[in-house]
């Protein structure tokens, strides 16, 4: 897949925008999500849940103190947070390798900060925040 | 009639026995929080080593403080879910050879429905029995959900956070403001010196179930209120507080914040508290609430129990206390006897759920 580059105007429309990548990004696949606070992480994989038909979009909360949110039986995507380690030792603790080789769509939030430990080939989504609400967010895939 | 709890679905080692009057017998703890502090988080595969080497101690602290052995014993009950599925292992297997074993019954828990008993516990030890229908705000790190019980402490789930937990948001505005892990309760501390008026963040409105939580546009305008000031400086100084070693007090930790970033701390803990008890007065409503539970590690927070206490003319508010607030194997025991007299027994095939809901 070249790259992407997408503008969404709210939480909703990068939501939408989620469940259209669903159609494009299926599992088995790894995802890395990056931006900062805020820049609807959380929202993007609402929508890729929702798009894969096995959550609703409310049920998809924040895995930052869990570390891992599984969605669907069996289980058709992980939703990880890796906000709160520091040491790529402690990335591994986690069984974070064992999930590569599953089914799955693994969805990764603060991934980049642990660049040898993502897998090839991913797709990297970058949300950049440009307002308030509006973020442009940029799919490629590194392989 | 007694039971063994145990439980380790996150930060702590936990063993603990109750009995049927509902008093707690021993209550043991082990804290990883120094391990994790130094780490800026729950590190699983350290918590799963840790409460590996703890949990030993633990449960026979536990038995020993309670002068139970082990077949005295009514049950084994166990955290089952949710956590990480490594710690939860962890005391699932010791449960598990425990009460095979001794041949004792094993009862599974949720630990969600852990912490509503906690409050149910304390109520009950305060003399003041809590009335049902119960409304139950569990808040925490991980959790953020509001249930109703009824008297057969069964449950129905009225709404819950769709991003961050309240806790969470706590610790990540901490986090950003250079206040450490977990500094959740720092900022509790630090609120009452700030003016909790100054400055307004406007939430947004929640679409479909009006009872869902939801803290991430909230700790997005913290976030943009400080990038919109110079605070590279002062959170540089705190950060080299904690480096110092050891745990700052609250006079150091007032030294190292300006005023203006004391007024924010006691805006964001303003507004979380508003969002939380207004979910807590329309859902107590709706149920017909005869008491209030707030459980789980937020209920710690000193400005949360403030604002809890007279927020609802007529009904009662419980709260755990601080020890049974925090992730305890307390809650864990004394939800299991409503099960036990239920006959509802775990087999051996039990294992960990890291997404179980309640």
């Amino acid at each position: 897949m070249p790259a992407f580059e997408y503008k969404t105007n709210s939480e909703e429309e990068t939501t939408s925008l989620g469940v259209l990548l669903a159609q494009h990004i299926t599992p088995p696949a790894v995802v890395v999500l990056i931006g900062k606070l805020g820049a609807g992480k959380t929202a993007l994989v609402k929508g890729f849940v929702k798009g894969l038909g096995v959550a609703e979009p409310e049920e998809v909360s924040s895995p930052t103190f869990p570390l891992i949110h599984e969605y669907g039986k069996p289980v058709r995507v992980y939703h990880v947070d890796l906000y709160r380690l520091e040491t790529e030792e402690e990335v591994a603790g986690i069984g974070f390798e064992e999930l590569f080789d599953r089914p799955a769509l693994v969805l990764i939030e603060w991934g980049e900060r642990f660049p040898n430990l993502m897998p090839m080939p991913r797709v990297e989504i970058d949300m950049e925040v440009t307002g308030e609400t509006s973020r442009t967010i940029r799919v490629r895939t590194v392989q | 009639m007694r039971i063994l709890g145990i439980e380790s679905s996150c930060d702590e080692t936990a063993a603990a026995v109750v009995d049927s009057e509902g008093v707690v017998r021993s209550s043991v703890v082990a804290s990883q929080l120094d391990v994790h502090g130094k780490y800026g988080g729950v590190v699983p595969e350290l918590a799963s080593r840790e409460h590996l080497r703890a949990i030993v101690v633990v449960v026979r602290d536990a038995l020993a403080q309670a002068e139970a052995r082990l077949e005295d014993l009514a049950a084994i009950a166990v955290t089952e879910g949710p956590g990480l599925v490594g710690s939860l292992l962890v005391g699932i297997t010791y449960a598990k050879a425990l009460a095979f074993a001794a041949d004792k019954p094993l009862i599974a828990v949720n630990h969600l429905e852990g912490h509503i008993h906690a409050a149910v516990l304390e109520a009950r030890r305060r003399g003041q029995p809590v009335e049902f229908p119960a409304l139950a705000l569990v808040v925490s790190g991980g959790h953020t959900h509001l249930y109703a019980v009824q008297e057969d402490f069964r449950y129905r789930l009225l709404g819950r956070t769709r991003d961050d937990a309240a806790g969470e948001a706590y610790d990540k505005v901490a986090k950003l403001l250079g206040f450490g892990y977990p500094g959740g309760p720092t900022l509790d501390r630090l609120a009452p010196f700030g003016d909790p008026e100054r400055f307004r963040f406007s939430l947004a409105k929640m679409k479909g179930n009006a009872l869902d939580f939801s803290f991430s546009g909230l700790k997005t305008a913290v976030l943009r209120w400080v990038e919109a000031r110079e605070l590279a400086g002062e959170i540089q100084a705190r950060r080299e507080l904690l480096r110092g070693g050891g745990r700052p007090g609250l006079e150091a930790w007032l030294r190292a914040t300006p005023q203006e970033t004391l007024d924010l701390i006691a805006c964001f803990q303003r507004t979380v508290i508003e969002e939380l008890m207004r979910r807590v007065r329309v859902s107590a409503a709706e149920i017909g609430a005869r008491a209030i539970l707030i459980t789980g590690g937020v209920a710690g927070n000193a400005g949360l129990r403030e604002t809890a206490a007279r927020a609802i003319a007529g009904v009662p508010v419980h709260f755990p206390t601080p020890e049974l607030s925090t992730d305890n194997a307390a809650m864990i025991a004394a939800a299991a006897f409503p099960k036990l007299l239920r006959g509802e027994r775990a087999g051996f095939e039990l294992t960990a759920k890291a997404n179980l809901g309640l």
